[in-house]
């Protein structure tokens, strides 16, 4: 009886929640946003110095814990000169843009966060996204590299503004290189091949590093040689992998490894190209730094790596920047940037937009990119300045035919996730780099079709 | 206060009385539960039927994410390759894993709790040394193994001291060893867990019967497989359904040590990663909700059938 009782009032709670839930999942529009959090906080504000007061928040990853004070700094500046507005800054360490996303599906986004070009379609197509255009002038937004604006752009609007970028250019040994007689870095992709080879013999460390998969580091070598950009819209844009530029490029940089390390060791000679767990490193810039392979095509971001982790190891006297190699067609090389987006659905967009102006500007910029050396300035005008470093003013100098925002198409992430994965296998040699590219299409095909 | 003196007059009866406490006490658990266990539930069962991408609207599509979940099945069966058939990968990988982890750290953990059991000296310590491995985070866990089994690593230097003529395996980088590797190490990190649960129901076996085994002469071997194992068996039940539910889920350790794509060749990848990944990388929850459901009506199927064939007979 008792049991019996207890049983029903379960039966009825369980009841009632349900339909609790089924209400929520009705009416979106119920859960807490972020505009009444912040209209609370308003609120309290009004009270005390009946002033108003704005509350946004800012959301980013971190690049270490010097660059996470900047940022504070730079908040109390702007802070100082805006009374009437307070910036909250989030640090989300893990899993950045999943966790962007997940907030957006609760409607708890922040009102300006970090947007990694290879996600920013997700981001814009779905209206997520404030028109930036809407809120800049002009003649601030011509302050930018214009081709780091073009992923950015749709029906001629704007939608986000890059906080900073970085390019690939080709790191190399002069020691190794001396070692092996050679006196000048490869100007050509054959020369690449040719001088890892040289080094291998005469020095017995692998002349190159690349690594395993990584269709973004390919991309340079299908462009140079005269292939279009890659762009992933539709299935039928599969065809780009018929190009015959393509599948030769292809199939010569999975061979750089297939040959140039599995077969090289099946011989029982010296590997002339790894990856960096072949030598115990973790990752290019680890293997570089060690002086385990004597080149690696990398970005700005392995230039504060190095002088931090390798201060021995000195630019100029033991290594030196190349521009990284040209094709038949040219020079081609890979750009990589972050943009600060406005959440569409702010409630504050002025004031988060002249937060933003702050961040970006030439202050914001000095600040933050040139001084911490990270990465490249967005902006342009940077190249003579005295705070800059000369590695990365080094990478500035280089004359490319082509930069190549690192951006596919809507699904870029995932398309490079599972391009890299089909490459890396037949790098392994488990399939063929026929094979590898057979996949690579059918994956376009199946991520595409809906 | 009407209200409050109807209600202590009914709190009176001492029936009523037992039934308020008795909910109260239990109700943030329920309610945690409902939150948190069914809203979920219901809301992945919402979720299966929609398109969304977080940002927009939902969009409702029937049965379609199911028969996402059907053709990747159907691909991997007809061999596609496995970045076409993600699911189906992580399907067979999942089922050989469950394989080899459920009946070896079951049989571990009975080897293990029959030798703690033994009136040894310092059997203390070797309690506490088996348990150690259940008190430590599976990340921790898997980040000391990764070095462990490097190609240099302690592992390979072992076996190379032991086997002769053993060629050091890339168990990480290599498809045939990476599922093997995870399963080692799930073994070593749960089996002392499940020791702790056979330890408890030895110790409720009866002493007389041993006693009574003795004076017909069995001796500890057949002692062991007539009367511990008989009597055991409702804990071994219970310790194979754990052991599945957990096997067939299992994320951490691939996570780790063969990372989202499942390393090479995609060998370590498994249902729980393919889940997470449709819903966060691909941003398709309305499918990785219709997997989910394919992972639990396999669970479930298989833990019914288990307990329904061997969990009965016993009482």
């Amino acid at each position: 009886m008792k049991k019996k009782m207890v049983h029903s009032l379960v039966l009825v709670s369980v009841l009632l929640l349900a339909i609790v839930a089924a209400g929520c999942i009705g009416g979106e529009k119920e859960t807490a946003t972020p505009e009444t959090i912040v209209k609370t906080e308003t609120k309290v504000e009004t009270k005390v110095e009946t002033q108003e007061k704005v509350f946004i928040r800012f959301a980013g990853w971190s690049a270490g814990e010097t660059e996470m004070k900047k940022y504070q700094a730079l908040i109390e500046e702007f802070e100082k000169k805006n009374p009437t507005i307070g910036v909250k800054y989030e640090v989300i360490t893990q899993m950045f843009h999943e966790n962007i996303l997940a907030s957006f599906g609760a409607g708890v986004a922040p009102d300006v966060f970090y947007v990694d070009s290879s996600w920013s379609p997700i981001f814009i197509e779905k209206g997520a996204l404030y028109p930036i255009s809407d809120l800049a002038d002009k003649s601030f937004i011509d302050q930018f590299y214009p081709f780091l604006l073009e992923p950015f752009k749709k029906d001629g609007k704007l939608y986000g503004l890059p906080k900073d970028w970085s390019m690939l250019a080709l790191f190399y040994n002069k020691k190794l290189f001396a070692q092996a007689g050679l006196t000048k870095p490869p100007e050509t992709w054959e020369e690449l091949e040719q001088y890892a080879k040289i080094i291998a013999e005469k020095t017995g460390k692998p002349g190159l590093a690349i690594y395993l998969g990584g269709f973004n580091r390919y991309v340079p070598v299908a462009i140079s040689n005269g292939a279009p950009k890659p762009w992933f819209e539709k299935p039928a844009d599969a065809s780009w992998f018929d190009n015959p530029v393509v599948k030769e490029t292809l199939t010569w940089y999975i061979n750089l490894y297939r040959i140039g390390k599995i077969e090289m060791e099946n011989q029982g000679k010296t590997p002339y190209v790894v990856q960096p767990g072949d030598v115990g490193a973790g990752w290019l810039g680890d293997a570089f730094g060690q002086q385990e392979v004597a080149m690696v095509i990398s970005g700005n971001w392995m230039i504060p790596f190095l002088a931090d982790q390798f201060p021995d190891f000195k630019y100029g006297e033991d290594w030196d920047i190349a521009p990284v190699p040209a094709g038949k067609k040219g020079r081609a090389t890979m750009a990589y940037t972050v943009i600060l987006g406005i959440n569409a659905k702010s409630e504050h967009p002025q004031e988060t937009w002249k937060f933003v102006e702050y961040v970006l500007g030439p202050e914001g910029q000095k600040e933050l990119v040139v001084k911490g050396g990270h990465a490249l300035p967005s902006l342009k005008g940077f190249e003579n300045d005295p705070d800059m470093w000369p590695q990365h003013a080094k990478t500035l100098s280089f004359k490319y035919d082509n930069v190549v925002v690192f951006l596919w198409g809507p699904k870029s992430g995932i398309l490079e996730g599972k391009f890299s994965d089909a490459m890396a296998a037949a790098m392994r040699g488990e399939i063929t780099p026929e094979e590898a590219i057979a996949t690579m299409k059918q994956i376009v095909e199946e991520e595409l079709s809906g | 206060m009407p209200l409050f003196k109807s209600f202590s007059s009914f709190y009176e009866k001492s029936k009523n009385k037992e039934i308020v406490a008795g909910l109260s006490l239990i109700s943030i658990a329920v309610l945690l539960n409902l939150v948190f266990g069914y809203f979920a539930m219901i809301f992945a069962f919402y979720l299966s039927f929609f398109k969304w991408d977080y940002i927009g609207e939902m969009q409702f599509v029937g049965l379609k994410n199911f028969a996402i979940v059907l053709r990747d099945l159907s691909r991997g069966l007809h061999g596609s390759y496995y970045l076409i058939a993600p699911f189906y990968t992580g399907l067979k990988n999942i089922l050989i894993y469950t394989a080899i982890v459920v009946p070896v750290q079951t049989f571990l953990a009975i080897v293990l709790a029959s030798f703690a059991n033994q009136k040894i000296k310092g059997q203390q310590f070797f309690k506490v040394s088996y348990f150690l491995p259940a008190t430590t985070s599976s990340v921790i866990i898997s980040l000391i193994f990764i070095w462990l089994f490097m190609k240099n690593g302690f592992i390979n230097y072992v076996f190379d001291l032991t086997v002769p003529g053993f060629q050091p395996i890339d168990w990480l980088n290599d498809k045939r060893y990476i599922l093997l590797a995870i399963s080692m190490v799930a073994i070593w990190g749960t089996s002392g867990h499940f020791m702790v649960s056979f330890l408890a129901a030895m110790q409720a076996i009866p002493k007389e019967l041993y006693e009574a085994a003795m004076l017909d002469g069995a001796g500890p071997i057949r002692r062991f497989f007539f009367i511990t194992i008989p009597m055991l068996r409702p804990m071994i039940v219970y310790v194979v359904v754990m052991g599945l539910i957990g096997a067939l889920q299992m994320f951490d350790l691939a996570w780790v040590m063969a990372g989202a794509s499942g390393g090479p060749g995609g060998a370590g990848y498994t249902v729980a990663l393919d889940i997470y990944n449709e819903a966060f990388t691909r941003i398709r929850p309305g499918v990785a909700a219709a997997k989910s459901w394919f992972l639990f009506a396999i669970i479930f199927t298989t833990t019914y059938i288990f307990q329904k064939k061997y969990g009965r007979a016993l009482r």
